[in-house]
């Protein structure tokens, strides 16, 4: 930025507006600080400023104009607060400013800036944090307070209702003291409640968060317990490196889908979620690696369910009898059929002359897809792994 | 010898899988950062480099992009614990001539590097799956049939490398020679690195690990 042009800063004179403390840009925090001064005051001299026909909101621009480039948060120490006395200077200067802007006609009414003045002021008593810290203004003014918070909130009150009253009696003559009466009644409860249920009403929100990120890191932490935590746990007690792959395997699966994958919706299964589950169970029991490879997908439902099951007994089948490493499940929905392959590189077995445990398996394979309107191919040759090929097509479409 | 680089940011597996290797293939250079390997890689020139998908810094891609440019002739073997199908897909359409995940036996893998050495792809049964799964879809009439379709026969030479049959395995069943196996791969590969079909992104960026 050029700086011949635009050379004036506020931050020359100390003040920098606070990013944490901020309602529109953090300025009025900024003077507060540098005057040692709440910064609600002066944001409500700024307000009150603003009845002079917007003056305070265009100071507000040209100060925020002035201190563009400095920027703070919280850790910028603040000013020693100044004593009563020094207060009352600073009002009585603030007091003058108005009156000056008053003589020289810049000025929209006495029955508009006196009755705001005070007003906003007044809330500026009762909204000062010191007063809210104490949990509420009304607590303290019932219950034996602290002297100051209790002075500040009843100057606060009697401000307020000053204020509305003379708006009051101003704008509405005719009303009378009825007017004044419900009005300052109606304020005065305000400003007594307002500040209590606006802190409530905060401190809700910030326990509501804090509780979400409680509960989710409650739920992060449980799920890593069961699942990783145990896993590892499990492994260091293995002697048997097979088992640890096999575990290890199960695990990252299970961490990947945790991690990436929306949790299936009840009833909307898929067949290729049908086939990984069935799939992962044989990996669990048999120690086996299964590996599930899918093109296409469709709902798991009456057709596609006969279709799983005898994947799954051929998935058995090959992990109780192959002797393979590893087993490959593929499957397939093209537009007439779905298919799948169970595939293992084991030791394979004549057809003819298998022994009747592995045989009866693979009848009750064939004999279930045919049922189903489906077909079984099984190719086994001894020492060449074993393939079983189901296939049932897709009516309707 | 095969001489080859090895790009991983995990220093464990880095040199877990270079004492695998070593015997059977001449490990020049092994990098655990980008553009240290990215430096190694043009010094040294290898025939083949195993680069990892995953790294700070742009990854296998960055790796792949950067070194095709200057030595277009080196070849490229991704090696990831990933296999998404973003993932793979980018990293083949990037230039790898194939793709394997980390849990492949060393035997495999030595296998799998001579292949790449060879000038051939290196299809792992999950990767054929998703060519498929990529390709299955209707082609739109504007695209280039040529580049945007699968033959009957490469789509039957998937279908059993995705079953988990080896190439050898595939020629047999087929009553096909294993020249001709690697020939039909070689050429979905080609067509998976310069098809332009969208979908072929839009289909790998939709698709969640599996």
């Amino acid at each position: 930025m050029n700086t011949t042009a635009s050379s004036f800063r506020l931050s020359d004179y100390g003040i920098v507006r606070s990013y944490d403390d901020r309602v529109v840009a953090g300025l009025a925090a900024g003077i507060g600080r540098r005057l040692g001064v709440e910064t609600v005051f002066i944001r409500a001299a700024f307000a009150v400023l603003s009845f002079v026909w917007g003056l305070g909101i265009v100071l507000y621009l040209a100060g925020w104009a002035a201190t563009l480039d400095s920027v703070s948060d919280n850790d910028v120490e603040s000013r020693d607060p100044i004593t009563d006395t020094q207060r009352l200077g600073l009002a009585m200067a603030f007091l003058s400013v108005l009156l000056a802007f008053r003589a020289i006609g810049i000025w929209p009414g006495d029955a508009i800036v006196f009755p705001a003045m005070f007003v906003i002021f007044g809330l500026a008593f009762l909204f000062d944090r010191r007063a809210i810290d104490s949990r509420s203004a009304l607590l303290s003014l019932v219950e034996t307070p602290e002297k100051p918070a209790r002075s500040r909130t009843v100057v606060g009150v009697l401000l307020v209702i000053v204020g509305l009253g003379i708006f009051g009696g101003n704008a509405a003559p005719q009303f009378g003291s009825i007017f004044i009466a419900v009005a300052a009644t109606g304020a005065g409860l305000t400003v007594l409640f307002g500040p209590w249920i606006w802190s409530l009403a905060q401190d809700l929100g910030v326990e509501r968060t804090e509780r979400i990120r409680q509960e989710e890191r409650a739920e992060v932490a449980a799920h890593l317990h069961d699942s990783v935590l145990q896993t590892l746990a499990l492994i260091q007690r293995s002697e048997d490196p097979k088992k640890m792959v096999t575990l290890a395997r199960a695990q990252e699966r299970e961490l990947r889908r945790w991690l990436f994958d929306s949790s299936p919706v009840p009833g909307s299964d898929r067949l290729s979620t049908a086939i990984q589950a069935v799939a992962d169970r044989i990996e669990a029991e048999f120690d086996i690696p299964v590996e599930v490879i899918g093109v296409g997908d469709t709902p798991f439902d009456e057709v596609t369910t006969p279709l799983v099951a005898a994947a799954g007994e051929a998935l058995m089948n090959a992990a109780k009898h192959s002797g393979a490493g590893k087993i490959t499940v593929y499957h397939e929905v093209t537009e007439d059929a779905i298919e799948v392959f169970v595939t293992d590189q084991g030791k394979g077995f004549d057809l003819d002359t298998v022994d009747g445990d592995r045989h009866g398996v693979s009848d009750s394979i064939v004999a279930r897809m045919r049922r189903h309107g489906g077909s079984a191919t099984i190719v086994s040759e001894p020492g060449e792994g074993t393939e079983v090929a189901l296939s049932i097509r897709r009516n309707g479409t | 010898m095969i001489r080859i680089s090895m790009v991983d940011d995990h220093r464990l597996f880095l040199s877990g899988v270079k004492a695998e290797l070593e015997g059977s293939v001449d490990v020049v250079s092994a990098s655990n950062d980008i553009d240290e390997a990215i430096d190694a890689i043009r010094e040294h020139r290898p025939d083949v480099v195993l680069v990892d998908v995953h790294m700070p810094g742009g990854g296998g891609l960055a790796v792949i992009e950067n070194v095709s440019e200057t030595n277009p002739d080196i070849k490229f073997l991704a090696l990831s614990v990933s296999d998404a199908a973003e993932d793979v897909i980018a990293m083949i359409r990037a230039g790898a001539r194939g793709y394997v995940t980390k849990s492949i036996a060393p035997e495999e893998l030595v296998e799998a590097i001579e292949r790449v050495h060879a000038g051939d792809a290196v299809f792992s049964p999950r990767l054929a799956g998703f060519v498929l799964d990529a390709f299955a879809d209707v082609v739109p009439a504007e695209v280039d049939p040529e580049m945007d379709l699968l033959t009957p026969r490469e789509r039957e030479v998937l279908r059993q490398i995705a079953r988990g049959y080896s190439y050898k395995q595939v020629a047999r069943r087929l009553s096909i020679s294993v020249k001709t196996v690697e020939t039909h791969v070689s050429n979905v590969l080609r067509k998976l690195q310069l098809s332009n079909r969208h979908e072929l992104a839009r289909w790998a960026s939709n698709r969640r690990i599996v």
